[in-house]
């Protein structure tokens, strides 16, 4: 029982290191643009290649988010289903609980 | 860790597809024998799904000055295994592919190859190696996420130097220099997932210890004895 809330401890120290962690790298590193590193790696992909970066095509055409918004929106939906199916189990499975300790 | 859509030569788009298909059928094949074995493991499966569905939207700042996302896969090799869990990630993939540019079909292959199938496979490595040891659960839940989530990177930085050897130092030296664009950037963040998702597991632990007893995920007695630390 001394233990109990351990982990919950754990994860907000871990949380708050990783913003302190964010804050103190976009302050002191000069030129971090915190672009994605697919897009990084894709960059040393033509360097090492020696192929332009634009000469990169798709080999099966697909579809773009037509906007960085449209791309944030479609983002936050890949999310909130994921939140749905989290959120819904877990109120089920404590609904079940609460259910069994009323009896 | 996506590979962008024609950024990888067709013939490794090929052999990554070789790779992924009979993992994904192998995945397919489980999911239906575990679902009709057990249909309360349904729920199970959607909040270990539901994970990798948050996590890999997540476009985390790192150390190095770029962003990375967590996986989130290592909940559900645990508790399902890996070849479940590139079913999983295969649909997370494909939606990123078909609706946000990220990766794209030919590459699809490569990108379930290193997060659906290598991470949660050394992820389950260490699982199957600590499962029936004193370890602590919440240390073994700990490792097996981290290394997952690790690994996914380490394989994407494996499948791009084969693609992309360096004129001197060939595959080794590509090898190092994709590592310090994926993996070092994602160390800060396997960790910290690592952490969270223990604690996801406790309360999965606390709230539904029958389903992983007769998944079979950990012994009943581990699962008692960790039940009683909470």
């Amino acid at each position: 029982m001394a233990y109990k809330y351990t982990l919950e401890l754990l994860s907000g120290i871990a949380i708050v290191a990783f913003c302190a962690m964010f804050l103190y790298t976009s302050a002191t590193m000069s030129g971090a643009e915190f672009a994605g590193s697919d897009n990084v790696g894709s960059g040393l992909i033509a360097k090492l290649s020696g192929i332009p970066l634009e000469n990169f095509q798709p080999l099966i055409s697909q579809w773009e988010p037509p906007s960085g918004e449209i791309e944030s929106c479609l983002f936050a939906l890949q999310a909130a289903v994921g939140g749905i199916l989290v959120g819904g189990v877990f109120g089920f499975w404590f609904g079940q609980a609460r259910g069994r300790t009323a009896e | 860790m996506h590979i962008m859509e024609g950024f990888l030569p067709w013939q490794w788009c090929l052999i990554w597809w070789i790779v992924a298909l009979p993992c994904l059928i192998l995945g397919i094949y489980q999911l239906k024998k575990v679902l009709a074995l057990d249909r309360e493991a349904l729920p199970l499966l959607g909040i270990t799904g539901g994970f990798i569905f948050i996590l890999s939207s997540l476009k985390l700042p790192s150390v190095t000055g770029s962003c990375s996302h967590p996986t989130g896969t290592g909940l559900s090799t645990i508790s399902f295994g890996p070849w479940i869990t590139a079913v999983v990630c295969a649909i997370v993939l494909l939606f990123q592919s078909l609706f946000l540019a990220h990766g794209g079909l030919s590459v699809l292959g490569a990108n379930i190859v290193s997060m659906g199938i290598v991470g949660p496979l050394a992820g389950y490595g260490v699982y199957r190696l600590l499962r029936n040891t004193s370890v602590n659960i919440y240390v073994t839940v700990f490792l097996v996420t981290a290394l997952a989530d690790m690994f996914t990177y380490v394989t994407t930085s494996l499948e791009l130097a084969l693609a992309y050897p360096a004129e001197t130092g060939g595959f080794a030296s590509s090898f190092i220099l994709f590592m310090g664009i994926f993996a070092v950037t994602q160390i800060p963040l396997a960790i910290v997932e690592g952490i969270v998702l223990t604690l996801v597991f406790k309360y999965i632990l606390m709230l539904k210890p029958d389903i992983l007893i007769r998944l079979k995920v950990f012994s009943e007695e581990k699962i008692n004895a960790a039940r009683s630390e909470c």
